[in-house]
């Protein structure tokens, strides 16, 4: 594909899950923020967010699977994974962990249970679908392009 | 991945402290740092344990032109804010980590720096933003945050700058005194309150809902738009200190309080609000007010678990200097003195830059919480530094008399504006006790020509002089201030030979900048400043005190002018000690009571302004004039050491520059041998 193929793509594609809520305005924010002085900026932040995410996650389902639960624990963790989140401008995944923290305050094992389920859903659906957009940037770039900005 | 090298960005993860980039000069003010395109290299400290956000803060920050430190933890944050002085305009703090509680974090940068703190979190509730606010902090914002947001965080900068600024001209110089008697004390003690406001604010931990406000009553004169509050005068606070004596801590309800200080006007709130400040303050001395004798060990003792001896007082000191009480020099001599030994953590952790800056901000009372902090050091040094003075001997109770005697007007005298603090041990207390007593009379009068201590230098010490104590040489004092004549009070230590008495005389600007010491015997604990009985009591009491925190506010205007004077008597007490010890009994139970008062109202001031000697001037010592020149003093604790008068002498000269950056409020006044 040449290049401006694949920046239509790439267009297309960030828009698309712009309006499935997948990802939010925040994500375009961040891609703006990437400049010639940080051309790593955006794979930077993103990766650091799944490394962080994923370590997240691991500690709640531990949290989860003790003897006696401790929602408040659980709680900071959600709250953390919630913060960086929106901090990604990762929406659902972070309506995901609204629902989840009002699980955690209910103190219900069920609901958690079943967020945290979500939660890793939604984290996985993020996570595939913005390294997709990452490999399409790189398609871009190797093509001798540049990588359209989202309006 | 790669981490984009940004060369104007410093990562400091847990354990390693990267340089400080600090573009300008010390402090934020746009005319200092010497920026021309002012916002843009503002200097940012990010603390989030969120690394994404943290990544993404920092290149937001980054592309707004500022200079951007990021920690991802709370307690490095901390201790990079201490040992990088001055190297930081402003700090953006999660609220959720892990490791220290974001509200604890702008209570300590509030206290120790004074640096505005903004707030961050994902938590938009409204309680939540009310909660920062109410902590002191300057901003809140709402996660995730936004470039546009960030973009502003500079005018937090400057309208803290301004306001304090403001202030210091209400404090004025030494000819304002008197103005500053009335209304204007409470306004300069609102004001350092407000000041450090955020700050301060931010100590108060408002866990407790229901307490309104601080209960403070802002000044007119205040610029801010901030609803009226209760001023907590040193009359007031002293009110409210004996009232709680009296009930007992444990049982001193606000109720009670009000009732017994029975003074028109105050509410239960105040009270409550201003006692929640208390036994923080209390909390935070960690035990000392508990602690009516033997000190040493359990005055000693940190106060926070967490902060070394040394470190506390760093905190205390850094506290005074950052409220602007205290020239760096002063505290920095003070604080050395008290430790007996090198303070290399506080005195590295304090630029002088900053402290100057702060205290030239500041001319607020010092709290004595503080100075009483501060005293703790001393206590322990106390004994380290016994050795020091075993050889100086106190020849009478009246050789120290005349030697303080002379000796303290000359502080007094000097002083002016500016808070002194003296540390005084224990033992000396007694003599002390004395000694203020003759000075307080001198103390109305003009400042006297120290004579030839006697007194200093024979027992070597009433009071160790730090060799780095600042001694404001005469020059100095007019630079500094309307005539105070810190520097006659500098050449005044020149008297004592053999004892190297630093005393940073700051007084805040009261004329008599009596020294607590006067106070103190005056059983004066009542005075504003009260303090020194505080102070001593920590050390004087039980055995040879290291320090006596002296406030020499007590003539200060009344009003917040709390000019702590702590006399580091510590070296010199080891030496009295022996002597008398046949005094000391008489006077046990009256300093006891005394400093318990003392202590009391040292700690009331808690919040506000507090002097810390030390760092400053150890600092101001040790550092080779070249430094002063530059106004960034780093003091080597470790360098803490008598020096000949002579050098000392030099020294003075040298500290004038850094005096002059106080102008208006302190005269340290060092004595050095």
């Amino acid at each position: 594909m040449e290049v401006g193929q694949l920046q239509r793509r790439l267009v297309d594609y960030t828009k698309s899950l712009l309006t499935e809520g997948i990802l939010d305005d925040q994500f375009s924010q961040l891609q703006k923020l990437q400049d010639e002085s940080n051309p790593g900026f955006l794979v930077e932040v993103v990766s650091l967010f799944f490394e962080d995410s994923e370590k997240l996650l691991n500690d709640i389902t531990r949290a989860l699977d003790q003897q006696g639960v401790d929602f408040k624990t659980v709680d900071a963790y959600v709250h953390q994974l919630k913060g960086s989140s929106a901090s990604v401008g990762a929406l659902k995944l972070k309506n995901a962990c609204v629902a989840f923290r009002s699980f955690c305050e209910e103190q219900s094992m069920e609901g958690c249970l079943r967020s945290l389920q979500e939660v890793k859903q939604e984290y996985y659906n993020v996570k595939n679908k913005v390294e997709t957009l990452f490999k399409m940037e790189k398609q871009i770039v190797a093509a001798g392009g540049s990588v359209p900005k989202t309006e | 991945m790669q981490r984009v090298a940004q060369s104007s960005v410093t990562t400091c993860v847990a354990g390693s402290y990267s340089s400080c980039k600090a573009s300008g000069a010390s402090g934020s003010d746009p005319e200092v740092m010497g920026y021309e395109q002012f916002p843009a290299g503002l200097r940012v400290l990010v603390v989030d344990d969120d690394v994404t956000c943290l990544r993404i803060i920092e290149q937001m920050l980054h592309r707004c032109r500022y200079n951007v430190t990021t920690c991802s933890e709370a307690t490095v944050a901390l201790n990079l804010l201490r040992e990088r002085k001055g190297c930081f305009d402003v700090v953006l703090s999660d609220v959720h980590m892990p490791d220290m509680d974001g509200y604890k974090l702008l209570e300590h940068v509030g206290l120790e720096m004074d640096l505005p703190v903004i707030m961050m979190s994902a938590d938009g509730r409204t309680s939540a933003v009310m909660k920062g606010i109410r902590h002191g902090a300057c901003d809140y914002l709402i996660k995730p945050i936004r470039e546009e947001e960030l973009k502003n965080i500079w005018q937090h900068v400057l309208r803290k700058k301004w306001n304090e600024n403001k202030e210091l001209e209400h404090s004025g110089s030494l000819e304002e005194n008197d103005r500053h008697k009335r209304g204007n004390d409470d306004a300069e003690y609102a004001s350092s309150a407000n000041e450090g406001a955020e700050g301060m604010k931010a100590q108060k931990k408002r866990s407790n809902a229901k307490d309104e406000d601080d209960g403070e009553l802002e000044n007119d004169d205040l610029s801010t738009s901030k609803k009226p509050r209760v001023v907590w005068s040193v009359e007031l606070h002293q009110q409210f200190v004996s009232a709680v004596n009296q009930l007992g801590l444990d049982k001193a309800v606000p109720k009670r309080i009000l009732e017994l200080m029975n003074v028109p006007g105050l509410t239960r709130e105040n009270v409550a609000s201003h006692l929640q400040k208390f036994r923080l303050y209390l909390k935070r001395l960690s035990g000392v007010a508990q602690q009516q004798s033997g000190v040493s060990n359990t005055i000693c003792g940190p106060m926070d678990p967490n902060v070394k001896l040394g470190s506390l007082g760093q905190f205390d000191i850094q506290a005074l200097a950052a409220s602007g009480q205290i020239p760096p020099q002063t505290l920095a001599a003070l604080h050395a003195e008290l430790l007996g030994r090198p303070t290399g953590n506080l005195m590295s952790a304090m630029d002088q830059p900053a402290l100057l800056q702060a205290l030239l901000q500041g001319s607020k009372h010092i709290p004595i919480e503080h100075g009483v902090a501060y005293g703790q050091p001393l206590v322990k040094c106390q004994s380290d530094i016994s050795k020091h003075f075993q050889q100086s001997k106190v020849s009478s109770v009246e050789d120290i008399s005349s030697g303080f005697g002379a000796w303290p007007s000359n502080i007094l005298g000097t002083v002016g504006p500016s808070n002194n603090l003296v540390g005084l041990s224990a033992q000396n207390t007694n003599m002390l006790m004395d000694l203020w007593q003759q000075q307080q009379q001198q103390q109305r009068q003009q400042q006297q020509e120290l004579q030839p201590q006697s007194i200093l230098s024979e027992p070597g010490c009433l009071i160790n002089v730090q060799p780095s104590c600042l001694v404001v040489p005469t020059q100095s004092s007019a630079s500094l201030q309307a005539g105070d004549s810190p520097a006659s009070v500098s050449q005044n230590c020149h008297f004592n030979q053999s004892s190297v008495i630093d005393y940073s005389l700051v007084s805040s600007r009261s004329n008599n900048s009596s020294l607590n010491i006067a106070q103190f015997s005056n059983g004066g604990l009542n005075t504003t400043a009260g303090v020194p009985g505080g102070y001593l009591a920590p050390g004087s009491i039980s055995s040879p005190m290291s320090s006596c925190s002296v406030n020499a506010n007590n003539n200060l205007g009344q009003q917040g002018q709390n000019s702590t004077i702590t006399f580091s008597a510590a070296r010199q007490l080891p030496g009295f000690a022996p002597n008398r010890h046949d005094i000391q009994g008489s006077y046990t139970a009256k300093t006891v009571e005394m400093v318990d008062q003392g202590r009391l109202q040292n700690l009331g001031f808690v919040s506000k302004g507090t002097c810390f000697p030390s760092r400053f001037a150890v600092d101001e010592f040790e550092s080779p004039m070249s430094n002063l020149g530059h106004g960034k003093l780093y003091v080597d604790n470790n360098r803490v050491k008598l020096e000949p008068n002579v050098d000392f002498m030099e020294n003075t000269k040298v500290g004038i520059p850094i005096l002059h950056h106080f102008s208006s409020n302190d005269v340290t006044s060092v004595f050095t041998e």
